[in-house]
């Protein structure tokens, strides 16, 4: 579904970049289609692993099963997330073929370094999102309301300089932001400063929150046996 | 006119994508006289959801016509609407999250009653179908029984003259499936027309006045419970204790006796033609064994004669 | 009349079931906690974006086009009510029911088109605070007359886009999703529909969102009454086309699925 949305995406912003008059923000323009595709993309994954395994009630064996539960959804999150990264391709075309601009790879390694960080830090993410999601009764509620608060506070579009003060120590907890601010840098002229710091954020924050994700869904899990409700919510 | 089901020669093809058509219905005819409970046996895909769809308005036949009481169910859908019930097995078809109260309510109103009908019906068919304290909390709490029962109570809600039941005690207990069939033979005073499709001898033995058999398909015979074991009455049987070998062997040997064989406490003689069972009486008899026994096969016998081992794996 | 009397009864309880459901998903804090923050959230995300371009007429314009877009967005929500009903296993029945499907599929999304309109009305109010919006009085008490009447018109398309998802049960979550990033791109939400090129105006304006956020425009920035009135007609004559749509084309797609077999006992 995502896939579907990204091209729009990338009119919209674009369309609201050039009407302003301030072409030099296409690249802010053609970035944002890609960070919302990779969230959306875990977040829904991590959110329909558990309920479709509810629905179809293979939960109960799956839990039973001798393989770590845990590692099972990360390898599902990863897979998705590799699968965001067709949205490259699609805005890069939305770009060209609508208006004509196209991304400046001024400092290649830093973006591939930068995207190989993030999809780490979306998968950690994303385990925690599956084990809260086991708890909510609608895992499509929670899903919804987690996207543009992401947006804004990761800096998706626009960089979390231009938020408000109280909302910076937030904002720096969201792996997004360090990426956001790291994908335009490795577009932008300047040298990136300190991009081995900034990648280590990045993957420190990941780390988080696969540990937090997975001791998390082990308790859930083992609450969940321990009062047997797994099937029904 | 007084058939308040009346088929004729109904068909109906599926093309599913990219695949061979496949023929669920081959020219089917069945007339159901008013106020029968009429059974639709056979296994599962033999078409009878097919014809229990076509005959409640959300599937068009292929070829042929249906009318349920008179009314044609292709040109005059919406008369034939107010005059059916529906209920199928499993527990959908109900709105979870509202109360069984509230549900009732919900299809009352899409029947057209008026509002005093509609409270004045709700509250008779809880009572019926044994809700009352649980009919005001949702119907997520309910349990399988309770849902079916629900159910039952739906289909009912707008008066219908017809109802279809749709393999209605599927994945029940036991239990709960006898209260639902009790339910079920209630109904059948009140001068209600019900075809019940299932793949449960028993429950069709139990509640039908006549059952059509159907596979693949196509109907192999429509007879009330017993006369279709009449049908096959050359496979009557005669149990027999206390005859030693030499008596079997002529038995076996006589024209018209299929089988002998070893059953719980003796041997089973199955004949396989009309007026047989008086000469192995006879020779029994004049043998001097006494210790026997002779019945009518059941309608799960006769089931598994003429569809087949395959009925078994349903 | 005593048609009309049935017909109200089954919308009461087609909109009494769909609020049940629809309280199934929110309690009063998870609405404020989840959705509106959410909501509030979208607002903002696109206003900020004027802070980045440096224009507080540029924030102005995507905060009003987008805090708008919520109650069409969220009104699009009936597409899926179809799909419900197959969840439920209730279509079959529904099919069979002696009452117009169309009535039922309406009454059972309901409750989201007044959420649409609230969360609307909410995330504007709230983010024209955040922004600093100046809402001239008493005028902007005008405001919730045209997002209902955007809701309404939305809802109109939604039901025939359900009405369209009878046939294809799988597309209906694409169908609403296309539908909401047209409106984004092309119903002047973010940038003036003279934006795109000629040929897109047509469907820009066909879109149940155009001119009532048109009228919500001039309302808010000071246009004529009369102009702010022909906005609003506009909006109603697309509504009423898009209603006139769904009902004559709904129960024929019923009919599409009695053919072909689409709709199942379950």
């Amino acid at each position: 579904m995502p896939l579907i949305t990204v091209p729009m995406f990338t009119i919209v912003f674009l369309a609201i970049v050039r009407q302003a008059g301030r072409g030099d923000l296409a690249q802010y323009a053609l970035l944002a289609p890609v960070l919302i595709a990779l969230w959306q993309l875990s977040l829904f994954c991590s959110g329909e692993i558990l309920a479709e395994e509810r629905w179809a009630g293979t939960l109960e064996p799956t839990l039973a099963a001798p393989a770590s539960f845990p590692a099972l959804v990360m390898a599902r999150i990863l897979a998705v997330t590799a699968v965001a990264l067709v949205s490259v391709p699609e805005v890069l075309l939305a770009g060209r073929l609508l208006f004509g601009v196209s991304l400046h790879l001024r400092h290649p390694l830093a973006l591939v370094l930068t995207m190989l960080a993030t999809g780490f830090a979306v998968a950690g993410t994303a385990l925690i999102m599956a084990a809260v999601f086991v708890l909510t009764r609608s895992a499509r509620t929670f899903q919804n309301s987690l996207s543009y608060p992401l947006y804004v506070l990761g800096g998706v579009f626009v960089p979390v300089a231009f938020l408000p003060s109280w909302l910076r120590p937030l904002s720096s907890v969201v792996f997004l932001s360090w990426s956001g601010d790291l994908l335009r840098a490795s577009l932008a002229a300047e040298p990136v400063h300190r991009l081995g710091l900034r990648l280590a954020v990045v993957c420190a924050l990941g780390l988080a929150g696969l540990a937090l994700g997975a001791g998390l869904l082990e308790r859930v899990l083992s609450r969940l046996k321990r009062n047997g409700s797994v099937g029904v919510a | 006119m007084d058939a308040a089901i009346d088929v004729r020669e109904i068909t109906r093809v599926f093309t599913p994508r990219k695949r061979e058509p496949v023929t669920a219905l081959d020219a089917v005819s069945l007339s159901i006289p008013s106020g029968e409970v009429h059974g639709l046996l056979g296994p599962n895909g033999a078409g009878k959801t097919t014809l229990v769809k076509i005959l409640s308005t959300v599937l068009l036949p292929t070829s042929g016509s249906a009318a349920v009481c008179g009314h044609d169910v292709v040109a005059e859908a919406r008369a034939v609407r107010p005059l059916i019930g529906i209920v199928f097995g499993g527990e959908r078809g109900l709105y979870w999250r509202l109360s069984g109260r509230q549900n009732l309510e919900y299809w009352g109103a899409l029947y057209k009653l008026s509002r005093s009908e509609i409270a004045e019906r709700t509250e008779r068919l809880i009572q019926r179908v044994g809700l009352g304290e649980r009919a005001d909390e949702r119907v997520e709490t309910y349990s399988r029984g309770m849902k079916q029962r629900l159910h039952l109570a739906r289909g009912l809600v707008g008066d219908a003259k017809v109802l279809f039941l749709d393999e209605p005690t599927t994945g029940m207990d036991p239990l709960a499936a006898r209260e639902f069939r009790a339910l079920i033979a209630e109904l059948r005073g009140e001068g209600r027309t019900i075809l019940l499709a299932t793949h449960d001898m028993t429950e069709a033995e139990a509640l039908c006045d006549r059952v059509t058999l159907i596979d693949r398909g196509t109907i192999l015979a429509t007879e009330s419970p017993r006369s279709l074991g009449r049908v096959i009455s050359r496979f009557q049987r005669i149990d027999v204790e206390g005859a030693d070998d030499d008596v079997l062997d002529r038995v076996a040997s006589l024209p018209g006796v299929a089988s002998v064989a070893a059953a719980d406490a003796g041997v089973r003689i199955e004949v396989a033609e009309e007026g047989v069972t008086a000469d192995v009486l006879r020779l029994l008899v004049d043998s001097g064994v006494t210790s026997v026994r002779t019945s009518m096969p059941s309608l799960e016998e006769v089931y598994v004669h003429l569809i087949g081992d395959r009925g078994l794996q349903v | 009349m005593r048609r009309a009397g049935d017909v109200l009864r089954v919308l009461r309880y087609a909109v009494l079931s769909g609020y049940y459901d629809y309280q199934t998903i929110y309690t009063w804090r998870t609405w404020m906690v989840g959705w509106y923050v959410r909501v509030l959230s979208q607002v903002a995300f696109f206003a900020l974006i004027g802070k980045l371009l440096h224009s507080p007429e540029r924030t102005h314009y995507l905060l009003v086009g987008n805090a708008m877009l919520l109650a069409a967005s969220g009104s699009l929500v009936a597409v899926a009510s179809t799909q419900w009903e197959r969840w439920a296993g209730t279509l079959p029945l529904l099919v069979a029911a002696p009452s117009s499907h169309v009535v039922v599929f309406a009454g059972r999304s309901l409750a989201f088109v007044a959420d649409a309109v609230l969360t609307s009305l909410g995330a504007f109010f709230a983010a024209a605070a955040i922004f600093g919006l100046p809402l001239p009085w008493p005028r902007v008490l005008l405001l919730p007359g045209l997002v209902v009447s955007i809701a309404v018109a939305t809802y109109a398309l939604a039901i025939f886009l359900g009405g369209c998802a009878l046939r294809a049960p799988g597309s209906r979550n694409v169908v609403s999703n296309l539908a909401t990033t047209t409106m984004m791109a092309v119903a002047g939400v973010n940038v003036p529909v003279s934006f795109y090129p000629a040929p897109v105006h047509a469907l820009s304006y066909a879109l149940p969102l155009t001119f009532g956020l048109r009228g919500v425009r001039g309302l808010l920035g000071g246009a004529s009454g009369g102009t702010v009135v022909a906005d609003v007609a506009a909006q109603l004559a697309i509504a009423l086309g898009w209603l006139a749509l769904a009902l004559l084309t709904f129960d024929r797609f019923g009919e599409r699925g009695r053919r072909t077999g689409a709709i199942d006992f379950s």
